[in-house]
């Protein structure tokens, strides 16, 4: 029963951040429209990013290529041929998650740090062939003018179409994470000898998980594309794959839904400080110190940690097994 | 017996460096058997299952099991055949709480874990509960694994081996850091395995009592070399095993 009262408040914090994600567009600016529509998309971003952080436990320095593959997809598509938008979207999907089945063959051979390395050499790979093949991306001059459908030119019809899409793939992540799959993760993570021992081929498990996330990192993209009306090569850049690094951990990868509060915080505070000051990476180095120092578990982790106790999925009554 | 031996291991060999951890042992389990390997500190014990299992590749000789070569397998193949085995330090899940650590044997056993969307938690409840309950892990379901005793650790390892549903199940010091109780408890759940589930098992045990109280068959390694081979009264009879190990012990 007690296992209940943790469901309704979990249930009860998801019902009022989507009640302010519905309302708050309606009472902010058009400038923090566009500032939530980036929580959005980066927090998706973070969140496929954390399939392999924090449920795999392998850290990847790359993930940006996928998301410069989406972007890139999408633009091209929209730019070159009139293509709608949606079959943009699938093929963006569907191209991130080539890459990433080719690349990561390679990356889940190696674990810790080589996989890290691997990951960003080939995002770096992805980065130099966008930014050197003018004829086809353009460069480093990019792609402007990718425009959205009529019905999303409008910032908060595109503000809610991002939501309900973002929505629709939080729940697929949310899905696979609590799967057999999911645990054979977590499994991984923890202890990926002994998952060897009972019967799992790892590597196979690895890459598979490496596809998902880099295919929900290339719908990232995707939406990136036509919201910011322009891109560059920097997307596929290593810069822009420490992001949801950063996020993930200041929101905590540990829980589900830390790296979207990670993005919440990174982004805002990006948003919000650069209307001060140009030396805003110095604040976010700040925060991150601190967090590191003060809050390991990120800022869901800790709070988690002091509101409820660790969640299970153990069966409440051994009588309805 | 005229059927096929469980195990049948021909002359396996292995070397690091210049030590040679497993020098020529040839080895062989019929089904049902319940029997120890025992040996001084670095007489080859844990490498010997390391080979079995593929946990190390061998230099040379084959390994069979029901009569099918499985040299050179990789583990989770190995595993897949029925080949189970608890490692000598405990070897768990230790941020899963203690009845997802075992669900997730279950799950793998029962060739679910390609499951994407179907949750876990409502998957395989009763098969990983069967298992919790004799280890004596029931009151620990909800328990993170991390945070569990030693000995609870060790059941709980025991526990992850079983939900392979193995035929033949290696166990490596089973009873390491438990009380003499624990012990005694987890030693008769091994017999009981053994018997009522015809596990075929293969144990190594420092304490002698253990040994010489539970295993039908005792083989003896001495750096490497299979020097005895026998029931309980064999090997205490043994004079090269008295020697080189029981010796030592007196």
């Amino acid at each position: 029963m007690i296992n209940l009262g943790i469901l309704r408040s979990s249930v009860g914090w998801l019902v009022l951040a989507l009640a302010i994600s519905i309302v708050l567009p309606l009472v902010v600016g058009v400038f923090w429209v566009h500032v939530l529509t980036e929580i959005l998309i980066m927090g998706l971003f973070a969140t496929s990013f954390n399939l392999l952080f924090g449920y795999m436990g392998q850290l990847s320095f790359g993930q940006a290529a996928y998301y410069g593959v989406g972007a890139y997809t999408t633009a091209l598509m929209i730019t070159k041929a009139s293509i709608p938008l949606p079959l943009c979207m699938v093929a963006s999907v569907l191209m991130a998650g080539l890459w990433a089945l080719i690349f990561g063959y390679f990356c889940v051979r190696l674990t810790g740090i080589y996989f890290a390395i691997l990951t960003m050499a080939f995002g770096q790979l992805v980065f130099y062939i966008i930014f050197q093949w003018y004829s086809f991306t353009g460069g480093d001059n990019g792609i402007q003018g990718i425009p959205a459908p009529l019905l999303l030119q409008d910032a908060y019809a595109y503000y809610y179409f991002t939501l309900a899409l973002v929505i629709a793939a939080l729940i697929v992540m949310r899905f696979i994470t609590n799967s057999p799959f999911g645990y054979t993760m977590r499994a991984i993570r923890d202890n990926s000898d002994r998952t060897r021992f009972i019967g799992i081929n790892i590597r196979r498990y690895m890459l598979i998980n490496f596809v998902i996330a880099g295919m929900f990192a290339g719908l990232a993209g995707s939406l990136w594309a036509p919201f910011n009306r322009s891109i560059a090569p920097d997307l596929a850049n290593w810069a822009h794959s420490g992001i949801p690094v950063f996020m993930a951990v200041i929101g905590g990868p540990l829980g589900f839904f830390g790296p979207l509060v990670g993005s919440v915080v990174y982004t805002f505070l990006s948003a919000f400080v650069t209307g001060f000051t140009e030396y805003w990476p110095i604040v976010i180095g700040i925060i991150i110190i601190f967090i590191v120092l003060f809050l390991p578990g990120g800022i869901l982790g800790t709070f988690q940690q002091k509101t409820m106790p660790v969640g299970t999925n153990y069966p409440e009554k051994k009588e309805t097994s | 017996m005229a059927s096929r031996p469980i195990l049948q291991v021909i002359e396996l060999n292995k070397a690091f460096g210049g030590l040679q951890a497993v020098y020529n042992v040839s080895y062989q389990m019929e089904s049902g058997e319940l029997s120890a390997i025992i040996g001084p500190n670095g007489a080859g014990k844990s490498t010997f299952f390391n080979l079995i299992t593929a946990y190390h590749a061998v230099d040379s000789g084959k390994i069979y099991f029901k009569g099918d070569d499985i040299t050179g397998l990789p583990p989770h193949l190995i595993s897949r055949l029925g080949i189970a085995r608890a490692f000598q330090v405990s070897n768990i899940y230790p941020t899963l709480t203690t009845y997802e650590n075992v669900r997730q044997a279950v799950l793998s056993q029962r060739k679910k874990t390609l499951n994407f969307f179907t949750p876990a938690s409502r998957m395989a409840r009763a098969e990983t509960m069967e298992l919790l309950d004799p280890c004596g892990l029931a009151e620990q379901a909800n328990v993170i694994a991390g945070t569990l005793s030693q000995g609870d650790k060790k059941r709980l390892e025991l526990a992850i081996a079983l939900g392979n549903k193995p035929e033949l199940l290696f166990l490596d010091e089973p009873t390491a850091g438990m009380s003499g109780e624990e012990t005694m408890e987890t030693m008769e759940l091994v017999r009981r395995l053994n018997r009522e589930r015809n596990l075929t098992i293969l144990f190594t045990e420092h304490d002698m009592s253990v040994v010489f109280g539970f295993a039908r068959r005792i083989t003896v390694l001495h750096q490497g070399e299979l020097i005895a081979d026998g029931t309980p009264e064999e090997v205490r009879a043994n004079e090269k095993a008295q020697s080189v190990y029981l010796g030592e012990e007196a």
